[in-house]
This record gives C-alpha cells, sequence and structure tokens, in this order.
C-alpha cells in the first residue's frame, strides 16, 4: 500500500524519475537496463551476422565454379571455422539470448528487470570484448583455422603453430562466461522475480523455451571451457590431455566438445521455438494447442540432447555397445521437437491465421525446421551416417536447422516486436518481399547441398575438380547465398526506413496475449506502472485483470514506487515473498569487461605476470561493484 | 478500496527486505519472506556451472584411466592417501561454523555471525596453507608436462584449490562487509557464501578420493 | 504432512526422477561400454551391467509414470488453467505423464541392444 497519498499521474512522474538512466553516451555505457542492453546486443550481433555472411558469402563465391581461386586453401581455413565461430558464439546465442531474451522476458513475467541487473550488462561486455577479441585475431592473421570444432591433433601445436588456435580456445573460453552469467541471470529471472500470481502453468511458453536454453548454456558452456583449457595448456604448456604417446586420448577432445557441441544446437534453436510460440497466438488469435506438453517438450529437447552426443562420432571406431545408447536417445529427441511442430500447425489451422510477414516467417520456419529434421532422423541410422559424415550432405542439414529454425524466427520475431520496442509499424509489403526473397534464396541456397553431398563432395574443401558433377549445384547455391542476402538487406532496411518514417503503433497492434502489449511502446524503463494482475497463461487476454490494474494504479496499489522496487515471489507458485531494491546505473561492468579482456590478451601473448596483474584488478573491481549496497544508492 | 491480493498475499504483508539495515529488522523482515531468497538462487546457478566444470575434470581423470593399462602410470608417483584425505575432512567440517553463521545472521545475532566465520576462516587458511607447499614440493618431482596423468592431476587439484582461494576471499569480504553491520543484502550474501562453502567441502571430498583411488583401488 | 504437500512431492518426484535416472543410466550404462572396450577394461560382463541398469532404470520411470497418474487423477476437479498449486501440479502431470515414457523407451532400447550386440565390436 503506498504510504503517500498521490494523484496516478503523479505517482507514474515519480516512477519515472526514479527509474530515469543516466543520459548520452555515459547512460548506454553505464546502464542496467535490461532492454537497452537488449538493444546493445542487437546492433552488436547484427555487426557480427554481418561478418559472418561477408566469410559466406566470400566461401560461396570460390566455390561458384570448380578450380577457382579466389581465395586460397590457407585463408579458406579460416574462413569457414571463423564463420562457424561467429554465427553461432556471436550472432545466434547473443542475438536470441542477449537481444530477444533480455528485452523481452522481464516483459513477459511482469518485472522491471532482471534479477541481476549489473550482472546482465557484464554479459553484454564481456561478449563485446570477447568478439572484438577474437576478429583482431583474425584481422593480425592469427584467425583461427581447425574448424568451429577445432579437433586434435589438428590444433595441437604440432600442426597448428601460430597463435590461431589460442585465439580460438581463449574467445571461446571468454565468451563463455558471458553466456554462463547470462543464463544463470535469466533462471533465476525467471523462478523468483515474476509477477505475483504467475504460477508455472500461467508462465509464458517463451519463458519455458529460455528456461530450457539457459539451464543447456549452464550445464554445456562449463564441458567446452574444460575442453578448451586442456587445449590451451596442451598448446602452451605441454600437457598431454590428446596426446596418445604420453597416455592422453585423441577422442577426449570429440567427447567434450561434443557433449558441449550437441546441446548447443538446441540451445540454438529452441529460444526461436520460444519466439514462435510467441507468435503464433497472436497472429492466429489463438491459445497455443496443448500448452503442458510443448511447456515440457522445449525443457526435454535440451535435456535428452545432452545424451545424444556421440552421434557426431559415429565413424571414430567407438564400440557398438557404447554407441547403441547414442542411437536411441537420438531417434527419441525427435519426439519433443514433433510434438511442438504438431502444436504450431494446429494452432494455426484451428485459429484465424493472419499471415502478416511474422507468420510468413513462422511458416517458413516451420517448413525449413521439419525438412531439416527429417534429414537428422536420417543420421540416427549409424550405416547412413558413415556414408554422409564429412560431406555437404551435413552442412545441408544443418544449416536448414540453423538458419532455418534460428534465424527464420529471428527475422519474424524482429518484425513481430518492432512495433513494441520502437513504437512504429513496420512496412507490411516490403516485410513479405524480403521474406520471400530470404525463403527462395536459403531453399536454393542449402537444398542441391544434399544432392552434392551424397554425390560425394566433401565438406570444407576450398575447391574441387571441374568433372565430378558438382559445379551446377554449387552455382546455384551460390546464386542463392547472393539471393539470401539480398532478401536480408531488403529485411534490414525496410526496418530502418520503418523506424524512420513508420506509422505510430500504439501499445498492441496485434492484439497479443502477453504481458508485454499491455504496457506503452516502446516501453518505459520501469515496464510497468504497477505490477501486473495474472491469473491466466494469456493475461493480455483477460481484460479484468487489465482493468483491475488501472484501478491499482488509482489506488496506489503495487506501484512499488518507493525506489527501484521489484516484487519476489516464490519459485513454482509465484506467491508473493518479498519487495528487493534493485542495482540501478553502474561503471563497473564495463569496467570488469575492459578488465577480463586485458588478462585475456596478455593470455594470449603469454605474458602471464601481466595477465595475472589484470586478474587482480578484475578481482579489485569485484570489490568496487559490491562496496555500494542497492539501498545505499 | 478494493481488498487486492497478489500471489496469496497483500502488498501491506509483505516484506520491503531492503529495508533491513540493523540486525533486529533483518531478522524480522527475513521471518516473513517465503521460500529461498534470490541470492539463493543465484550461488545455486555458480554452484551449478562450477560442478560442471570440476566433475568435467573428475571425469576427464576417469576416462584417462580407463585407456591407461596401468595407473598411475610406471614413472609416476603414488598419489598419498592419509594426509590428503584427513585434511579434506578437516576442511569438510568448516560447514558446520559457515551454516552456523548463516543461521545466526538469520537470527539477527550479528557478532556470533562473525565470530563463526573467523572460525572457519581460520581452518581454512591453514587448510589452503599446507596444501600450497604441498602442491608445489610435488611440482618439483613431477610436472603436468611430464604425461596425461599428471597433467589431470595438476588441473583437477589445481582447480579444486583455486575454488578454495575464492571461498576464502568471500570470507573476507563478507567480514569487511559485516564488520559495518548488518543488513538484508549482508544477510544473503552470508547465506549464498555458506552454501558456497558446502560445496567447496563436498567438492574437495569428490577431488581428493578421485586423485587417491589411484593408490587404493 | 497436508495432503496437497504430499501431492507436490508427487508431483515433483514425477518430473525429475525419470530425466534423473535416464541420466545416470546413460552416462553410467555408455561409460561403462566404452570402458569395458579400452585398455584398463575387463571385469564385470557388460550384458550384466546394462541388464541391471535397466532393470532399476525401468522400475524408476515406472514409479515416476505412477506418481504423475496419481497426481493426474488427484486433481481431476481442476484443470491447468488452474490457481496454484492444483492447476500447477496438474499441468506438470499431464506433462510428464506422456514424456515419461520417452525415458521409457529410450532405456529398454539401450538396454536390449547392448544385450543383442558383440560387445567391442568397432561401429
Amino acid at each position: 500500500m503506498a504510504t503517500v497519498e498521490l494523484p496516478a499521474r503523479e505517482r507514474v512522474e515519480r516512477l519515472e524519475q526514479m527509474w530515469q538512466g543516466k543520459p548520452g553516451i555515459l547512460g548506454w555505457l553505464t546502464t542496467t537496463d535490461h532492454k537497452k542492453i537488449g538493444l546493445l546486443y542487437f546492433w552488436t550481433t547484427l555487426v557480427f551476422f554481418a561478418a559472418g555472411g561477408a566469410e559466406a558469402l566470400t566461401m560461396r563465391t570460390q566455390l561458384a565454379h570448380a578450380n577457382n581461386n579466389v581465395v586460397g586453401p590457407a585463408t579458406y581455413d579460416e574462413l569457414f571455422t571463423m564463420h562457424g565461430v561467429t554465427m553461432i558464439f556471436f550472432f545466434i546465442i547473443p542475438m536470441t539470448t542477449g537481444a530477444f531474451g533480455n528485452y523481452l522476458i522481464p516483459l513477459l513475467i511482469g518485472a522491471r528487470d532482471m534479477a541481476f541487473p549489473r550482472m546482465n550488462a557484464l554479459s553484454y561486455w564481456i561478449f563485446l570484448t570477447s568478439g572484438l577479441f577474437l576478429y583482431i585475431g583474425f584481422a593480425t592473421g592469427n584467425g583461427p583455422n581447425g574448424a568451429w570444432f577445432g579437433f586434435t591433433p589438428l590444433t595441437e601445436r604440432a600442426f597448428s603453430p601460430t597463435r590461431a588456435e589460442d585465439f580460438y580456445t581463449l574467445a571461446l573460453i571468454f565468451n563463455g562466461i558471458s553466456s554462463s552469467l547470462g543464463s544463470a541471470n535469466f533462471i533465476v529471472t525467471m523462478f523468483k522475480l515474476r509477477a505475483p500470481g504467475m504460477s508455472f502453468n500461467r508462465m509464458p511458453t517463451f519463458c519455458y523455451a529460455f528456461l530450457a536454453a539457459s539451464f543447456g548454456l549452464l550445464f554445456a558452456l562449463p564441458v567446452l571451457t574444460a575442453d578448451c583449457i586442456y587445449l590451451y595448456l596442451d598448446r602452451i604448456v605441454g600437457t598431454h590431455f590428446f596426446d596418445p604417446a604420453h597416455g592422453g586420448s585423441v577422442l577426449l577432445w570429440q567427447h567434450l566438445f561434443w557433449i558441449f557441441g550437441h546441446p548447443e544446437v538446441y540451445i540454438l534453436i529452441v529460444p526461436a521455438f520460444g519466439i514462435a510460440t510467441s507468435i503464433i497466438p497472436a497472429m492466429t488469435q489463438r491459445k497455443l494447442v496443448a500448452y503442458p506438453l510443448v511447456a515440457i517438450a522445449e525443457l526435454l529437447v535440451v535435456f535428452i540432447g545432452f545424451g545424444v552426443w556421440a552421434h557426431h562420432m559415429y565413424t571414430t571406431g567407438l564400440p557398438t555397445i557404447q554407441v547403441v545408447f547414442f542411437g536411441a536417445a537420438t531417434a527419441m529427441v525427435v519426439i519433443p521437437s514433433s510434438i511442438q511442430v504438431f502444436s504450431w500447425c494446429m494452432s494455426m489451422v484451428t485459429g484465424r491465421a493472419r499471415f502478416k510477414t511474422p507468420l510468413l516467417f513462422i511458416a517458413g520456419f516451420i517448413w525449413m525446421f521439419v525438412n531439416g529434421g527429417l534429414t537428422g532422423i536420417m543420421f540416427v541410422s549409424i550405416p547412413f551416417d558413415q556414408q554422409v559424415h564429412d560431406t555437404y550432405f551435413v552442412i545441408a542439414h544443418f544449416h536448414y536447422i540453423i538458419f532455418g529454425a534460428a534465424v527464420f524466427p529471428i527475422f519474424g520475431g524482429m518484425y513481430y516486436w518492432f512495433p513494441k520496442v520502437t513504437g512504429k509499424l513496420y512496412l507490411e509489403r516490403p516485410g513479405q518481399i524480403s521474406f520471400w526473397l530470404i525463403f527462395v534464396g536459403t531453399n536454393l541456397l542449402f537444398f542441391p547441398m544434399y544432392i552434392v553431398g551424397l554425390l560425394g563432395m566433401p565438406r570444407q574443401i576450398y575447391t574441387y575438380p571441374g568433372n565430378m558433377g558438382w559445379t551446377a549445384y554449387n552455382l546455384a547455391e551460390t546464386i542463392g547465398g547472393f539471393l539470401t542476402a539480398f532478401g536480408i538487406l531488403v529485411c534490414v532496411g525496410n526496418l530502418l526506413v520503418s523506424y524512420l518514417r513508420g506509422l505510430p503503433s500504439g501499445p498492441d497492434p496485434w492484439l497479443g496475449p502477453t504481458l508485454e502489449w499491455a504496457t506503452s511502446s516502446p516501453p518505459p524503463e520501469y515496464n510497468f506502472a504497477v505490477i501486473p494482475t495474472v491469473t491466466s497463461a494469456y493475461p493480455n487476454w483477460d481484460p479484468e485483470d487489465r482493468e483491475e490494474d488501472v484501478r491499482k494504479l488509482a489506488d496506489g496499489v503495487m506501484v512499488l514506487e518507493e525506489g527501484h522496487e521489484q516484487p519476489v515471489v516464490t519459485t513454482a507458485d509465484g506467491n508473493f515473498s518479498e519487495v528487493i531494491e534493485m542495482p540501478h546505473s553502474s561503471p563497473w561492468p564495463p569496467t570488469l569487461g575492459l578488465c577480463l579482456g586485458l588478462v585475456f590478451t596478455f593470455l594470449v601473448l603469454e605474458k602471464f605476470f601481466v595477465a595475472g596483474i589484470f586478474g587482480a584488478l578484475c578481482l579489485l573491481s569485484l570489490v568496487g561493484w559490491h562496496a555500494k549496497e542497492p539501498q545505499e544508492a | 478500496m478494493t481488498d487486492y491480493i497478489f500471489g496469496g498475499r497483500r502488498e501491506g504483508e509483505v516484506p520491503r527486505t531492503h529495508e533491513g539495515r540493523n540486525p533486529r529488522d533483518v531478522s524480522h523482515l527475513a521471518s516473513q519472506r517465503l521460500g529461498v531468497p534470490v541470492a539463493w538462487w543465484g550461488i545455486a546457478m555458480l554452484v551449478a556451472s562450477e560442478a560442471t566444470l570440476m566433475f568435467t575434470f573428475i571425469g576427464t581423470y576417469y576416462y584417462l584411466r580407463s585407456k591407461t593399462p596401468v595407473w598411475p602410470p610406471v614413472g609416476d608417483p603414488e598419489p598419498h592417501v592419509v594426509v590428503p584425505l584427513i585434511l579434506a575432512g578437516v576442511l569438510a567440517t568448516t560447514s558446520l561454523p559457515m551454516q552456523l553463521a548463516s543461521m545466526a545472521a538469520r537470527a539477527g545475532r550479528l557478532v556470533a555471525t562473525r565470530r563463526l566465520i573467523v572460525l572457519a576462516l581460520i581452518v581454512q587458511c591453514g587448510y589452503i596453507s599446507y596444501e600450497m607447499w604441498d602442491y608445489q614440493h610435488e611440482l618439483q618431482t613431477t610436472t603436468p608436462s611430464h604425461d596425461a596423468y599428471e597433467s589431470i592431476y595438476y588441473v583437477l587439484l589445481g582447480a579444486d584449490h583455486g575454488h578454495v582461494w575464492i571461498g576464502i576471499l568471500l570470507n573476507v569480504w563478507l567480514l569487511a562487509k559485516l564488520g559495518r553491520g548488518l543488513t538484508m543484502y549482508r544477510l544473503n550474501a552470508t547465506i549464498a557464501v555458506t552454501w558456497y562453502w558446502h560445496f567447496v567441502n563436498l567438492l574437495t571430498l569428490f577431488v581428493i578420493g578421485t586423485l587417491t583411488s589411484a593408490t587404493l583401488l | 504432512m497436508t495432503r496437497l504437500r504430499k501431492l507436490s512431492l508427487l508431483q515433483w518426484f514425477g518430473l525429475f526422477a525419470a530425466a534423473g535416472i535416464w541420466l545416470a543410466q546413460h552416462g553410467i550404462g555408455q561409460g561403462m561400454a566404452e570402458a569395458r572396450c579400452s585398455a584398463a577394461g575387463g571385469g564385470i560382463s557388460n550384458d550384466a551391467v546394462q541388464i541391471v541398469l535397466m532393470i532399476v532404470a525401468g522400475v524408476v520411470i515406472l514409479a515416476a509414470e505412477a506418481a504423475s497418474v496419481v497426481v493426474f487423477r488427484a486433481t481431476s476437479d481442476a484443470s491447468y488453467h488452474s490457481p496454484p498449486p492444483v492447476g500447477r501440479m496438474r499441468m506438470i502431470a499431464i506433462a510428464t505423464m506422456s514424456t515419461n515414457l520417452i525415458f521409457l523407451v529410450i532405456i529398454l532400447l539401450d538396454g536390449i541392444a547392448s544385450i543383442l550386440d558383440v560387445a567391442c565390436r568397432n561401429s
């Protein structure tokens, strides 16, 4: 209950003043607002997307004709390595979790910010510095060149004597810290900061998807970190983790890499599933079919995904009594994905589908995901897998999944939430054109790869002879690649023009079911003037609850304007536990991000004492960070 | 006025815990909150991540062992058993004063909290001092670059020592904070650091158990 | 303990037990299979290990399934839209009743394939 009797307008003004960030560049540097951090992630990942895309188009140009010489083999090795690392670690994960997750999750659960706002900012600054770290390596002729999965012994010092693979191992460890911190933040936020009354059976499926991805990252990244530590120590100190001559095991790298790597690919697509399950109810004006099954399917696909890793190792000579475990789990992991596909399709068929641009991208996503998923099931068969391993068939499969199942929903989500973030409507006709260009382009780019893979074209080759029957397919793929790139430019251009000249959108142009549509567009820094009343999984479709919010504001209830206040609930049932004070602007996250960047820089330069000094500065930054408690700010 | 109830309670019944700035208020407010605090979940996430890392190291140890007929390999010294196990047990006992410190903080007994943390810290510092001496002493005999057994031995043990060091630094920081009084923030920090120590103590038992298994099994 | 609290515990058992036991069976089963065929391998027969793992895991999964069914039936007056804790328990019970069977199939496939297969043949 408010201790001061104030009219509603004055309460809102008090909230505005309380939550206002610092102005200008300083504001962006010291922000802890999840929305600003989400936007920082969004623009930064777009730059990395462009870099990864340029790497891809260079490779496609090289492969357009047989015996081409646009780039040589050494450069080509760097290109496919950097393309894979960039797209996975510096585009999809930070775009889905960092941009979409950060911006939307507090809004979806009726919260004012993430559970650990400063740590949220730190995740971004570490992401930025780790990306700069990797690309400085690339720019100085030390671009990693051992493929994104860096198999030993190729990446050991004996076969990769330059600093390239040092940049690889350290960049992955460095970037992993960002994602680990981010995933911890998401889990605690979704568990504890939901609006009182939002129990697990009232939580949006977007949140279940991000819970699944976050738990996946939390448990998968340390395994990759351990693997990279072993490789770094082998290279720098001369340990023998992967050296069979001294008791090590080459396959140890692969086991650990894929124990991370397979959950990673589910982590790439599950947030996109969350985007799809948000768009479909809004665009069909229908509650999602089989909500409990979709919620658990999102968690299950990542969980079972931790048990399938050796299906990437069917050609390494593992004993069949071991391999059967992975065949069984791989066969069954299809089921949770299929549950979701069924739900999406049935929701669209039984609802009143409006095929605006966001839903077009989701329809395209379903097509691409089912296509890639069917070929994924084919890999369950060990003999088939052994035949197509390391061919373009594999590249086709995972690009249908990654581009189709991760990138299509990202584009759909950009269009869907554009009005919320900017307060403007995007232009619909160019939006639809961008979809068709991208859809036709990606199918032209990736489908011929299935055929050329079955015809025997290996992956990661910089050229090929002219008499293999591969040339026409490669040319088609290259044309598809450039068509896709053009479509993406149309999309980005459309959003830019719409931002500058679009019509006002109002708070809820889609009549969406979830809470982000219950506040203004763009949302104020404090998200909601009152913490929303929640009595169902589709709170914005409950008019009585939204009317109650208006009365609460007038009565000064759940406005929580005595500080940067946020309610905390019990985990499963959303019972109202306490009101806490949130931290606000802070210079420590960028400071710590910079110090950590310098630690890794001096590690790669093998100046360990200097790295240690900056490590100590990191610890001092942490002390400074916690010097002022939130209630003292 | 409408009787608003959210998540089973009225806004006025729910503690504004950030207002706890002295031991009595902190204790009173903490008793009114439901479930575990946000900080508990925060440390649970850290523990999950670090446990996965450490159990990857432990898994690596057993994986390499399964590939090696004689373990430790010929030429590598067998690990000591008695002293490391006893010391790991001694470290594990510091979970008791830490847990009591946490409970004392919740009850608003600040002096007791500080004393219990100091007691735990003394034992923890004694443990790590011996272990640092022993680690550098062993390095004079064999190095991680000798073979894969020594590589995983030193990485696994060193990582465990690193986690103990972090715990000690956390305890020092916590004592410095509690030296200025008890707030809800510092209570939450005490709870979080206590759980971190429970994890480190249990982890150390697993790590020492794994390393000594080369002699015992 | 109140009836709701007991139901809640059953519901969480239904969610975590099957998943947890599959994780253990999978990790131990494939690890022991690889160790059996490695340089330091030998010892207990792989078939014996896998049969025991399959039976133990199967029993736990069936118990988890039974727990989910009990919670589902005990909450039949409500729906998964209902307020917590009943609505939450029903939603999770509906979900786990369906998905625990997936774990059962996986461990049966694992166990049967391990027994029928020839030990230590390269894939």
